[in-house]
């Protein structure tokens, strides 16, 4: 299987990419399924079971996106906004399922980080036009260029590294707890092979590092992007 | 060889100290947080999720430091 995935890459296969298919696959299928239960369910009816769960999520990442945005260009960016949610959450708390996170590596977070960049960047250039995207690092004088360049390519390295920063300590803290317990363990004579003291301590710690850890960076990660380029978006409504 | 890993194993303790700073920063805004909601209960959820963007924010420079220390150990052995 290994051999095969790195003739086809040509490249030292790194494990997060099995679990980015698997997270991916996850998200496709949830959204078929969510797609043809609203195809088949009766629009006057109260929506139940996966059609309600789809009207839950849309609705929570339509407003999260409303509030940070404006009403004037939210529904442009709230489809990004929900699907990263999606993927970021799914993928933070797929280590309790015995997958490596896929933001556990910093291609990822990196590339997630970039499109923010860019989006940011692409507002930017819709609001203030051509010109005034270049002059900009040069605005009060150019002696601010230095520091005006390192603040735009500031959340590019923040943004990526706060992601990937508190998902791998959360990983390596739990791998340092696993070697430590094991190694309190075989102190014991006739159990001591087994690793017993990791499953009593460890669901807590899990509970922490993947679910907490892992809810909070998503919510800020989403929270920053829309911030983000909710400031450079011009205030009043579009004409076009 | 030894002293050397030593001192790499100190500049990883050194670097996670940044943690320290980053603990005064988030009590300082969970104090500010909790004298909000007592001069204006009603607007708790949206303190809320405001202290959780800040405190993740602030959280970010004992991050790097938690990756500095990271990288000193598991690079340099």
């Amino acid at each position: 299987m290994n051999q095969i995935l790195e003739w086809l890459f040509a490249t030292p296969l790194q494990v997060e990419i099995i679990s980015i298919w698997i997270v991916t696959g996850l998200i496709i299928g949830l959204v078929f399924m969510v797609h043809r239960a609203v195809k088949n369910a009766d629009v006057m009816a109260k929506p139940t079971g996966l059609v309600l769960i789809g009207v839950l999520i849309v609705q929570t990442f339509s407003n999260i996106t409303k509030d940070n945005m404006g009403a004037n260009h939210y529904k442009n960016y709230a489809p990004y906004v929900g699907a990263l949610a999606l993927y970021l959450f799914i993928s933070n708390i797929s280590g309790l399922f015995g997958l490596a996170q896929p933001t556990a590596n910093y291609s990822v977070t990196l590339t997630l980080a970039l499109i923010t960049f860019f989006l940011i960047q692409r507002a930017v250039y819709r609001t203030n036009g051509f010109v005034k995207f270049f002059t900009r690092f040069f605005d009060p004088h150019p002696a601010f260029f230095v520091m005006n360049f390192f603040g735009t390519i500031a959340p590019l390295v923040s943004m990526s590294l706060r992601l990937f920063g508190n998902i791998t300590g959360g990983t390596i803290i739990m791998m340092l707890f696993y070697s430590f317990s094991g190694y309190i363990a075989s102190f014991v004579p006739v159990i001591g092979q087994f690793d017993f003291i990791g499953p009593l301590i460890a669901p807590f710690l899990h509970a922490y590092f993947d679910l907490f850890v892992g809810f909070i960076q998503m919510f800020v990660f989403i929270s920053l992007t829309t911030v983000f380029v909710g400031n450079e978006l011009p205030s009043e409504p579009e004409t076009n | 060889m030894d002293i050397a890993r030593g001192l790499v194993a100190i500049g990883a303790g050194i670097a996670v100290l940044t943690g320290t700073m980053t603990g005064i920063g988030q009590g300082y805004a969970a104090g500010k947080a909790v004298e909000a909601v007592g001069r204006n209960p009603e607007a708790e959820s949206k303190i809320r999720s405001m202290l959780i963007l800040g405190a993740a924010i602030a959280e970010t420079a004992a991050i790097y430091g938690l990756l500095i220390s990271f990288l000193l150990l598991f690079v340099f052995q």
